[in-house]
């Protein structure tokens, strides 16, 4: 087991919860995290660069030929940082709640 | 601006603590339930499967026999399916949980199995009977698909 670190960059309620979101998968779509979270794009883009600027997120696009506005999929997934980072501020949340077994 | 509960922790209750994780639990569970299966594209892992079953009809079995390329045709198709699933549903799993390893591994034994039994019944000049194994391989194919990827869906849910 790891060991437990708040940090303030995670704690951000959004942030937390894109970081909860990501952490069991390989990568998420941004569309489908928007939508999981019910934000904005640009409540979502906003705290992504906050993320990302701390190496705990990163994004690849690729193209869609499938999308009539041939915009591109963005994929987002933690960084090993971002998954380090949010498994110890879990650990910290636990101590503090009192359910680290 | 910096929320309260950024600028200093300690003040964090252990009440709070608790919601922020509850909140964690309630997010996995509300993705996982809005991934919907891609049916059209499990069935087309059904039709590679039932394709390859099918390419038994094509062949001589006994000791001239040559087994068809087909192997590797169809293992790329399940790899172009795969990466259509990803791009379809807009996940891409960590994990997929032990009861999608034996779905895969089912795939592919009853495949083998259904080939098998195919080129049995090719030997007899049963070639007609070879609509049927390929049938099976469809529904057997698509249905333990389903199951794969319900159990990577699950995983997602559990974090």
């Amino acid at each position: 087991m790891g060991e437990a670190s708040f940090d303030e960059t995670i704690h951000a309620p959004v942030r937390l919860r894109i970081c909860g979101l990501l952490r069991p998968v390989e990568q998420l779509d941004f569309a489908v995290l928007r939508d999981a979270l019910d934000v904005s794009d640009a409540t979502l883009s906003k705290h992504l660069k906050t993320l990302a600027a701390s190496g705990y997120v990163s994004s690849t696009k690729v193209a869609s030929a499938g999308r009539d506005d041939a915009r591109r999929i963005t994929w987002l997934s933690l960084t090993n940082a971002g998954r380090s980072a949010f498994d110890a501020h879990v650990l910290a949340l636990q101590q503090i709640a009192g359910t680290l077994a | 601006m910096l929320s309260s509960m950024e600028n200093d922790h300690r003040n964090l209750s252990p009440a709070e603590a608790a919601t922020a994780l509850n909140g964690l639990t309630v997010d996995r569970e509300r993705l996982s339930s809005s991934v919907q299966v891609p049916w059209v594209l499990l069935a087309a892992f059904g039709g590679v499967g039932a394709w390859w079953v099918s390419t038994a009809s094509g062949t001589t079995p006994g000791g001239n026999y040559e087994p068809p390329a087909s192997g590797w045709l169809a293992l790329v198709g399940a790899l172009v399916i795969a990466h259509l699933v990803r791009r379809e549903t807009g996940v891409r799993f960590r994990k997929m949980g032990v009861r999608a390893g034996w779905a895969f591994a089912g795939i592919l034994t009853v495949c083998l199995v259904v080939f098998s039994v195919s080129l049995g019944l090719v030997s007899f000049g049963l070639h007609w009977a070879v609509a049927l194994t390929s049938l099976l391989a469809f529904a057997a194919t698509t249905w333990l698909a389903g199951v794969a990827f319900r159990s990577a869906v699950e995983q997602l849910r559990r974090g």
